[in-house]
């Protein structure tokens, strides 16, 4: 069991009908990381998660959870904890209610499972309104509220399906935050189904990313982002009257480049594609600053995971 | 794989244990418990009142006053019982909160089990509204504990069926307008032989009807009992049709709550 990685799949499949919403996923997830699972609408991110959480069950393939089987579907539940994509709440109950029905449905004692439900409401911030019908919660409130139900079983592995989705943009900067702050303190799997692919480069170790139920691409931000082979350019902007100067260092230092806007002083670098731009990016810098030119600003393009994201997607 | 486990808090309430307190919580006290036995007494009162008070209209006998109310009593809180039977599941489906209970280790049957009790929980609480109401009107020609006692077990089979046969379709349903519709038109069938003129009555195939029928052969005991003074096993032939179809929605019940799916219009 402790050798075990916290996620492996091989081969899951699932269909609807004559659709396949998942075709061949191979999986594997050590203990600890935080997954980033992307891919267009109707790419199978919560097919997959579904069929992870046992809530459907595979057509062909196989998969364990921590060591445990697919065959033992309670015992995965009770390992994993879910915020269900578009989850919805029971108005006519309060936030602590809710989640202490859910942890006494994870077999808690009712002042075990109150305890748990008041310590966690904590946790997602939402102290204070405990006590307040869920019908009263904001949008973003509601979400916290479904990351501690996810919560209530201390899982081993957390699936957060699209945490941010009609949340404003400072209900999502909270929302990952409160997602961060979550796996630092309890040191869990997670498995981050979102469309905001900033935060997934801020906060995911590893990404996968699904199109039309076939992985197009997995591994960290960085091998994902060079494997999808975008040609990657860098801009650099240094004083107008030094850019003949800039041109010449960097032909010194084997760097493919090109004069741009003259008048605005803008360098255009084509960096290699089998290189990380982060790398390509230093050493062209480094030549400038070497050599006595100031940089003025420099804009990395094509490097990004968004661009990554949209190569492996609208190409397969 | 033990260790997966090890140290998970497995001492608390059995699983349909906290669903039924959950459920009876959210019908009684936020739901539409308390406003459905108001309407409910209503009901009651009103037919109660004309057939028993006001001479005019009144062309009752004293005893089919008695098996009128009673029937209605008997009719409309098994009525409550598949109105709260039949938004149980689907409901949840409905509103999204189905798929977090379903992420939770309680066996399915618990879930359901939880729900059902509930549901008839507004037998329970409808029986009891109309006790007075029966009591008061059956007295007088002494049947008032004839008519309390057969109308409570003719009462529960019927809501155990109802209950039985709502979930059944809720579990199924896909959409909580459907469940409640394919519910009620079962029922409004249900109902159709007791209005079948006398002549189609007749016959083995009437009788085999009327038997058949859970509602209509159940409401024909009562009314042996209070109209015709019948003694209680007289006419037990007529329970037959409840009992087996009760048996038959939550065995299929049971088996189908066994199965819940967050979609089951998808193979899962």
């Amino acid at each position: 069991m402790s050798g075990s990685p916290a996620l492996e799949a091989r081969g899951l499949r699932k269909s609807y009908g004559e659709i396949p919403a998942v075709d061949g996923l191979d999986l594997e997830v050590e203990a600890g990381t935080v997954l980033g699972l992307l891919g267009p609408n109707g790419a199978g991110k919560t097919t997959v998660i579904r069929m992870l959480s046992t809530i459907i069950r595979p057509d062909a393939g196989w998969f364990t959870l921590a060591g445990v089987p697919q065959s033992q579907p309670v015992e995965i539940r009770r390992l994993v904890g879910v915020l269900p994509e578009s989850a919805g709440y029971p108005r006519g109950q309060t936030g602590e209610e809710w989640l202490t029905f859910h942890a006494m449905l994870f077999g808690r004692p009712r002042p075990d499972a109150r305890a748990t439900a008041r310590r966690l409401l904590a946790e997602v911030g939402l102290a204070d309104r405990g006590g307040t019908l869920v019908s009263g919660y904001s949008r973003g409130m509601r979400q916290r509220l479904g990351i501690a139900r996810a919560l209530v079983n201390d899982p081993q592995v957390v699936f957060l399906d699209e945490p941010t989705l009609g949340l404003d943009p400072i209900g999502q900067l909270q929302m990952v935050e409160l997602m961060e702050r979550i796996v630092r303190q309890h040191g869990v799997t997670v498995v981050l189904s979102t469309h905001l692919l900033a935060e997934v480069e801020q906060a995911c170790d590893r990404v996968l990313i699904l199109n039309r139920g076939r992985v197009v691409a997995h591994g960290t931000v960085a091998e994902v982002v060079r494997s999808a082979a975008i040609p990657r350019r860098g801009l650099v902007k240094v004083p107008p009257e030094l850019r003949g100067r800039a041109l010449e260092v960097l032909a010194g230092a084997a760097v493919d480049a090109a004069a741009g806007d003259g008048d605005l002083g803008e360098l255009e670098l084509r960096l290699p594609a089998d290189v990380a731009p982060e790398t390509a990016a230093a050493k062209a810098l480094g030549s400038l600053l070497d050599a006595g030119v100031p940089v003025l600003g420099f804009t990395l393009e094509g490097g990004r995971l968004n661009d990554a994201f949209l190569a492996v997607t609208e190409g397969a | 794989m033990a260790a997966a486990v090890e140290g998970r808090p497995t001492t608390g309430r059995a699983p349909w244990l906290v669903t039924t307190d959950r459920e009876l919580r959210d019908l009684w006290l936020t739901g539409r418990g308390l406003p459905l036995m108001f309407v409910y007494a209503l009901l009651l009162s009103i037919t109660s009142y004309l057939v028993a008070t006001n001479q005019a209209l009144n062309f009752l006998e004293q005893r089919e006053a008695v098996s009128l109310t009673l029937q209605v009593a008997v009719a409309v809180g098994a009525l409550l019982v598949l109105l709260g039977a039949a938004d149980a599941v689907s409901g949840e489906r409905e509103r999204g909160t189905l798929e977090s209970l379903l992420l939770s280790p309680a066996p399915r049957r618990a879930l359901v089990a939880g729900k059902a009790i509930a549901a008839l929980s507004l037998w329970v609480a409808a029986w009891v509204v109309s006790i007075p109401y029966v009591w008061y009107l059956g007295h007088g020609v002494g049947v008032g504990g004839v008519a309390v006692a057969s109308g409570l077990v003719v009462g529960s089979l019927l809501a155990l069926f109802l209950a039985g046969y709502g979930l059944l379709v809720s579990t199924l349903a896909q959409s909580n307008r459907l469940s409640l519709s394919v519910s009620l038109f079962a029922l409004l069938a249900l109902y159709a032989p007791t209005q079948m003129p006398s002549s189609a009555q007749q016959g083995w195939f009437g009788g085999l009807l009327l038997r058949a029928d859970p509602f209509t052969s159940g409401l024909r005991y009562l009314g042996k009992l209070v109209l015709e003074g019948h003694s209680p096993g007289q006419d037990v032939g007529w329970l037959v049709g409840p009992v087996v179809a009760t048996a038959l929605a939550v065995g299929a019940a049971l088996a189908v709550a066994g199965r819940l799916t967050l979609d089951p219009g998808r193979r899962s």
